[in-house]
This record gives structure tokens, sequence and C-alpha cells, in this order.
């Protein structure tokens, strides 16, 4: 319990469809067992199209998060041009990363944070190749809300990020509050 | 991380209780220890119908990162007339450490045979669950490290699905992953057997959504999602794969399916 990665609890997976990706988080920050906010998103937005979430220690999560803002931004002022290569701008693409920074490239899905059992026996299930966004959408929504549900440290409504070629949908899940 | 954070001992990455952190004993000094207990892995699953109960297990053992064998049962028929139990109609599976999960088997089995030889009647489902209930709690300070699940046909003829933890704590439930692969079936089963999270469109807006109504599952189908469920445990879990035995209890009596699982 006083590993830094479960003292606050949370949740992300990431999806890939048929040209579209998803990527969902739990809201929960929790001190252990104790539920301190229910509105703790979890996902970070750097560019059109580029989408980052982290799970973890939520001080990290604060610093990691800023971090990336700034060398986003200095990227873009050094470079002026937006960080999303062109290469993956028309090209969906997760991959996951452990805390050192080990790079996980995954076909089919990638999952983080305290419901990590709950969320692989969910997708490994759920999932299946070439979702369409409405699809994929129902799918990583069904595949977190019952993983947290299973999670004490997780939960509290969610949110899902579904991102096309040409646009981005953002939809709140409302969860069981327990 | 808790990964693996079944094994009651310990909460961290662990396989088995041989692993488990030792406290050094003092300069000089020399320390005495037992380990009674091995955690030998694998998963079970159970489902209840409304006239039938599947049972589920894997049949891979294993200690540490080895497999001692890749077709050990850990679904056994209970109470019948004769050894080999032809005529039960109550189905155990146990997971945790094999040989405490054998013993269990055989001490209720031979509850259930005296049974039937005092009273003349086979054992109900409810009685042998009170009863195996007891026998976990009569080895409260020495337990069997043993996650059990009964299955059977209550007095009604409905699928019946009791679920255990080591100490015979236990609740009569639809459906109950156990052992190594519970934290990653558990929430499979809630969502395709008790359709939580699912809400018919349209009903409301947030809260108000109208929850999917429950309704029985075909024999049929719930075989199809025991498959499933070990699919998807077997991709994700070093201790569960080589095969996978299902006893199917009905009216009829007990069949026993043997499927394939991935072998790596």
């Amino acid at each position: 319990m006083s590993s830094p990665f479960s003292i606050n609890g949370g949740a992300c997976v990431a999806m890939v469809g048929k040209d579209c990706v998803a990527i969902a988080c739990d809201l929960r920050l929790g001190l252990q067992a104790l539920t301190v906010s229910n509105n703790f998103p979890k996902i970070f937005q750097y560019g059109d199209n580029v989408f980052l979430g982290l799970t973890g220690l939520a001080t990290d999560l604060s610093t990691v998060s800023d971090l990336f803002r700034y060398k986003v931004n200095m990227y873009r002022l050094r470079e002026e041009r937006n960080i999303a290569p062109k290469t993956f701008a028309n090209l969906p693409f997760i991959c996951g990363f452990d805390s050192i920074g080990c790079i996980d490239f995954a076909a089919d899905f990638i999952v983080s944070g305290t419901a990590t059992d709950q969320l692989y026996g969910m997708c490994e299930s759920l999932w299946e190749p070439n979702l369409a966004p409405e699809d994929l959408f129902e799918t990583i929504s069904q595949a977190l809300m019952s993983a947290v549900d299973r999670d004490a440290l997780s939960g509290w409504g969610a949110y899902v990020y579904i991102i096309e070629k040409d646009k981005v949908t953002k939809r709140l899940l409302k969860g069981r509050q327990d | 991380m808790a990964m693996f954070s079944q094994n009651p001992l310990m909460n961290g990455p662990n396989y088995s209780f041989s692993d488990a952190p030792k406290t050094s004993a003092p300069e000089g000094s020399r320390e005495h220890r037992f380990d009674p207990y091995t955690d030998n892995g694998g998963s079970t699953l159970a489902i209840a119908g409304a006239d039938f109960a599947i049972m589920a297990g894997d049949t891979r053992l294993t200690s540490g990162y080895s497999i001692n064998s890749r077709h050990h049962p850990k679904v056994f028929k209970i109470g019948g007339t004769t050894a080999d139990q032809h005529d039960a109609t109550i189905v155990l599976s146990v997971v945790g450490f094999a040989a405490d999960g054998e013993a269990l088997k055989e001490r209720l089995d031979s509850i259930c045979k005296m049974y039937r030889y005092r009273h003349g009647k086979p054992m109900s489902v409810k009685a042998c669950a009170q009863r195996l209930s007891t026998i976990l709690y009569q080895k409260r300070f020495f337990p069997y490290y043993a996650y059990a699940i009964l299955g059977g046909l209550d007095e009604a003829g409905k699928g019946a699905v009791y679920s255990y933890d080591p100490v015979g704590s236990y609740e009569r439930e639809q459906c109950r992953a156990g052992g190594a692969a519970a934290s990653l079936i558990m929430p499979f089963l809630d969502n395709q057997v008790n359709f939580k999270n699912q809400y018919v469109p349209g009903s409301g807006e947030g809260h108000a959504l109208q929850e999917r109504e429950r309704r029985p599952l075909s024999r049929n189908e719930v075989e199809i999602l025991v498959k499933d469920a070990f699919d998807g445990a077997v991709e994700r879990h070093i201790e569960v794969g080589d095969g996978l035995q299902m006893m199917v209890i009905t009216s009829n009596g007990v069949e026993e399916i043997l499927l394939p699982l991935k072998k790596d």
C-alpha cells in the first residue's frame, strides 16, 4: 500500500480501432482508502491529436505533465510547427511507457494504473481488431468501467477521448460514486 | 506493485511463498522456519444458470516459474456412491495450494458419502455448502490455503454456486472467479453475466439511465463466456494455461468437457 504507484490510485487505458484510437482515464484522486477528489483527470493533450495518459503518484503526474507541456511548447517555438509528426498524424497509434521510460508499442491496447490486472482481463476479452469509432468508444468504456468497479482505488467517473483523423470527441462517463 | 496480491501472506509481486522476503536473523543467531504452503497458481471460474451450473478451471500446476504439470485437474465431482463419481451431483473447485485443495476435496467427499450412508439420500448443495464452511473454519488457525467454489443444483433445480475464502466465509452467487487470474476474470463476469455498466440506450441521462435487464444465460452462451474468460487470462497470466476443464451440472448429472488452452 505504501508504494508510490498505489497511494493515489487511478486507471488509464488506450485502444486502437479502424482509423481511430481511444484513450480513457478514471477521475478518482485518493489518499490510500480515503477519496480526496472525484474530478482528477489523468489524460493530458499536447497537440491536435497527441494525448498522454498518466497514472501513479499524483504529485509526479503534475510534474511530468507540466514538464511535457514545457518541452512541447519549446519544441513548437523552435521548430515552428506542431509536435505531431506527419507519420503519426495520419496513423492512429498508441504506446505505453513504464516509469523509467521503456516503451511498449502495442497494436491493440495499453493499460496502466492500480486496475492494471482488471483492465488486462477486460481488454483481452472485449477488444477486437478494426473497431469503428462508435464501437471503439463502447468497448473502451465498458472495459474501463467494469475494471475500475473491481478496484477500490480507481473509479468515480471517467473521461473518454475518441481520436479520429479530423476530429477528437471527449465524453464524460458518470460511473459509480463508491 | 501488487501484481498478484491474491496471496494473503504478501502484497507484492510473488510466485511462491518460498520467495517471500525473509526477515534476516540477528548476527550470531540461527533462525528456524517452517514453510508449509506453496502457491500452485491456476484459476477457477463458476457460473450458475437457470437449470444448470458450470464449474471450470485450468489444468496447469506451477510452483514459482516452473510448470510441474500440464494436466492436474482442480475441479472435482463430490459425493457420488463410488470412487469414479459417476452419479455425483455436486462439484468442487479448489485453487491455491494444490495439496490442501486435494485434502479438502477428499474430506468433503468422504463426509458426503457418510451422509448418504446414514440418511439414505444424497446431500443437498445447500447442506454441503454449509458443511464445507465448517470444515474450513475448523482449521481457522492453520488454514487450508485454498479458494474453494462449490456448484450444483438447489432444491428447486436452479443452478447454485457458493464461493469461499480460505477460512470458510461463504456466499451464494451467480458467478465467481477464483485464483491467480481472478482479478482479470471477475470484472468480465460482472459485465457479461450480470450486465453491469450496461444501460438501455436513450433511457435517460447520466445516473438516470435504466439498467439493462438481467436474463438467464443459456448453457451454450455460458460455455462460450467461460472459454473467452480463460483465453483472456491465459494471454496475460503466466500461471494459467495448458487445458480447460469444465463440469456442466444439469438434472441429468455432471458432464465433463476438456478443451485445450495455450501451452506457452
